[in-house]
């Protein structure tokens, strides 16, 4: 008996898991805020998407848990997990019933427990037993399927609801391509896909990631097979096309899209100067924001007429706030230079705040604006080209993270780089070796700062004016997020970071709530997942992959003897 | 009689009431094998950390070539030639073999920031001939090929190989090695016995060794010291300190002596 039990237990202890996420993610109004949008018009909205992949992920745990390798064991616990799930949903539905629950939470309103209950309250409150197996079913068929059947399903199913949510990016994209403005309208409605349109993208992605699965491997050996000069004019290649798509993308995109673009954009540029400091140098700066502001209220003084000083062009302050921003990045290292780890985290989480109340304060106002900042300053423009559009300030901000990617990448592996990535590693080691920590802590905070500063001048300009409450600690906290997602000391890793912590949440509107909280889940799963970052260094991939590093070592050994 | 690379007149380094270095007095011969023995706590890796600028002694004068390396910073002193290993090692374990070598060559390379950044053609050809001298340097502690991966995955007698390929690529006349047989096995020690051999015959590198294998510092050694609580007490060739009654004491306690005396005769 307890030997079935054993084989029991895990189906039950992820149900009530998926229980838990469930009732939380309803009891916190995610479900109600998601229900407005469709997948799948008409046939399958947000909030039920959320639950789908919330039970299907507690469903897979389950049978991924499961100690026996029978298949009949699998089923049985993932079938469980969803029934333990249907039930906590059931028991929400009986409690709000009984008593008024709104009274502790606010989002449990009856709206929410008709979405739960599919409509029909209590009527139809027993399809949860149907719907929730279900989806905890295709988990744990989903895993004792071959990899190849697994990565399709997760794949073309993944890219459907992607498609689904991101509808507002891609529809009018599409639309806007004459030919194409057809084939929006056959996939797409007003709010979601169409339902043949759904299933054309499943059955597409399906087949390519099939195809990839089985051809993949010969086209990535074809290319290592390739001369390198063959390789050489492929990635160059690649490399230009890339630049093209960069280079016309806002025309495609329209003027919201663009605007999320230069916020991705600006990021990028802080994620790279951070890079710099913690990725490289492995120093934490918690008030890396204070050389944002320091760009920014550089240039506002320098160019605005509502202060009076000086009524420079955006282009003649600029590199005085870039060096401003190197002063007061070395300053501020000056005094830090001796503290490691979270003493250090401390020190500079102090200087932003510093920064962001001198800003505030009264006793500064007439030459820093105080809590109303500064107005009126002029967009930049060159040869009477203005950028005021965010289409237009798209350039700016892309010609900016071209310059910062190409000084990061020659500083990676350059003797300073490596002189940063030793003192990461271990600092009194790489004094050993003959590293002078002073100039080289210096000269981290200082680049790092530099860029920080040249994103905070374009910040100013893109929105003529500027104020300390867009100073504040957050956004310190979201650059270390975003290089910690995209991966530690990687450069595109940063890139990638950016666009998924920074551009996602802009497009949906309905997470903008929920913003903090998946940060926080975003951090966790990738602690859990993959350590490594999304996009991680090339050593650091082969560091958390070590089975393919023994293959390919196996491989070399071979070849070599 | 040979010149002193390194003298250490009278150095004492104090931890509060502790005294780990007492007056310490060494000469290290040019050119010789110099090997520094005692029990634990002796106080042998605190006189290594004052001679390489991690410590600074509170008393007494450490020089090398008659150059004072008091108050002298560790990136300073290792740019004078005076380079080391760790007891246990410290390699900069997310690094790459190569890196490790690299930054060991830190103190050579002159690029400066703008040099970098404009990728100037007198920084890329010297971060060309970097990138072969440390190739040569690998090649010669038997790491050829393992130059990309990364140091923590490199099995122990290869990071013990790697972080004296570094320690060599800063170019020393003088390499503290912290027990570089520790963890060995008897082959693997007697290889490193005749690395360490190989350097100073053909590099010409002066050797001072902290060791507790016997059978290495009788092996290698031409002259030993022994410390006890940071004292010096016996310095002279390895037959003499072998026979010598106060380090059988120190190392055994006392009485120890006159019985291993007894069973010797």
């Amino acid at each position: 008996m307890t030997g079935v039990f054993t084989l029991w237990k895990h189906g039950v202890k992820t149900g009530l898991l998926g229980g838990l996420i469930t009732v939380l993610l309803s009891l916190m109004g995610m479900v109600q805020a998601f229900s407005e949008r469709q997948i799948v018009s008409g046939v399958f909205s947000m909030d039920q998407a959320l639950l789908a992949v919330a039970v299907v992920f507690v469903g897979y745990l389950a049978a991924k848990r499961t100690t026996s390798t029978t298949p009949l064991w699998v089923v049985i616990n993932s079938l469980t997990c969803g029934f333990v799930t249907a039930g906590m949903i059931m028991l929400l539905l009986v409690i709000g019933d009984l008593i008024n629950l709104r009274a502790v939470f606010i989002n449990a309103s009856p709206v929410l427990y008709q979405l739960l209950s599919f409509g029909h309250g209590f009527e139809s409150a027993p399809l949860l037993f149907v719907a929730y197996p279900l989806c905890s079913l295709f988990a744990g068929i989903l895993y004792l399927l071959p990899a190849a059947l697994r990565r399709m399903f997760t794949a073309s199913l993944t890219c459907v609801i992607g498609a689904g949510i991101l509808q507002d990016l891609l529809r009018p994209t599409l639309a806007a391509w004459g030919s194409l403005a057809e084939a929006a309208e056959w996939i797409f409605t007003a709010n979601g896909l169409t339902e043949q349109g759904a299933s054309a993208l499943f059955l597409v992605i399906s087949v390519v990631t099939l195809v990839w699965s089985l051809k993949g491997k010969a086209v990535r050996t074809g290319y290592k097979r390739l001369p390198p000069s063959g390789q050489k004019t492929l990635r160059w290649s690649g490399i230009a096309a890339l630049l093209v798509v960069l280079f016309i993308l806002p025309q495609i995109l329209g003027i919201f899209l663009s605007e999320v673009l230069t916020i991705v954009g600006l990021y990028v540029l802080l994620g790279l100067g951070l890079n710099i400091v913690v990725g490289y140098a492995g120093l934490l700066d918690l008030g890396y924001v204070a050389f944002f502001a320091i760009g920014a209220y550089a240039t506002a003084i320098l160019t605005s007429p509502e202060l009076g000083f000086f009524s420079l062009s955006f282009w003649e302050a600029l590199p005085f706030a870039v060096l401003l921003g190197v002063v007061f990045g070395v300053l501020l290292g000056i005094p830090v230079l001796k503290m490691r780890g979270d003493y250090l985290a401390i020190a500079t989480l102090g200087f932003g705040e510093i920064i962001r109340i001198m800003v505030l304060s009264d006793f500064l106002r007439p030459w820093l604006g105080g809590a109303q900042g500064i107005g009126k300053i002029p967009k930049a423009s060159i040869a009477g080209f203005e950028f005021g559009m965010p289409q237009e300030i798209y350039y700016l901000i892309l010609a900016g993270c071209f310059l910062v990617i190409f000084i990061s990448l020659r500083l990676k592996d350059s003797r300073l780089g490596r002189a940063w990535k030793a003192m990461r590693e271990d600092e009194d080691v790489a004094q050993a070796m003959g590293i002078n920590l002073v100039a080289t802590k210096l000269l981290a905070f200082g680049t790092g700062a530099a860029f920080s500063a040249l994103s905070g001048a374009i910040f100013a300009t893109k929105l003529t004016s500027v104020y300390p409450h867009s100073m504040n600690v957050m956004i310190s906290i979201n650059i270390l997020c975003v290089i910690i997602v995209g991966g530690m000391g990687s450069i595109p890793g940063v890139i990638v970071g950016a666009a998924a912590l920074v551009g996602l949440p802009e497009l949906l509107r309905e997470f903008a709530e929920y913003r903090l909280l998946v940060y926080g889940l975003a951090l966790v799963v990738m602690m859990l997942v993959r350590p490594e970052g999304l996009w991680p260094e090339a050593v650091r991939r082969r560091e958390f992959h070590e089975e393919e590093v023994d293959e390919n070592n196996g491989a070399t050994a071979k070849a070599s003897s | 009689m040979a010149i002193p690379i390194l003298t250490a007149k009278r150095t004492t380094k104090r931890f509060g009431g502790l005294v780990a270095v007492d007056e310490l007095d060494v000469e290290i011969k040019e050119k010789s094998i110099h090997s520094i023995i005692g029990p634990n706590g002796a106080g042998k890796t605190t006189f290594f950390n004052c001679v390489t600028g991690f410590y600074r002694p509170e008393e007494g004068e450490i020089q090398l070539n008659s150059h004072s390396l008091i108050g002298l910073l560790p990136d300073e002193i290792v740019r004078l030639g005076i380079a080391r290993t760790y007891q246990n090692i410290r390699l900069f374990p997310s690094l790459t073999a190569m890196e490790n070598v690299l930054v060991g060559l830190h103190c050579h390379l002159r690029a400066n920031y703008f040099g970098i950044v404009a990728d100037l053609p007198s920084t890329r050809k010297e971060e060309k001939e970097a990138t072969e001298e440390a190739k040569r340097l690998l090649r010669f502690v038997n790491l050829t090929g393992k130059g990309d991966l990364m140091a923590k995955n490199l099995p122990y007698g290869e990071q013990r190989r790697l972080e004296i390929a570094r320690a060599l690529a800063t170019k020393p006349r003088l390499l503290l090695l912290d027990e570089p047989t520790a963890g060995m096995n008897p082959s693997e020690t007697q290889t490193m016995m005749d690395f360490i051999r190989h350097l100073r015959n053909e590099v010409g590198i002066t050797i001072l060794l902290i060791e507790h294998q016997m059978r290495v510092v009788m092996g290698i050694s031409e002259i030993v010291t022994v410390l006890d609580y940071g004292k010096k007490i016996a310095e002279g060739p390895p037959e003499e300190i072998k026979r010598n009654p106060i380090v059988i004491e120190a190392y055994l306690g006392k009485g120890s002596a006159a019985e291993t005396q007894g069973v010797a005769a």
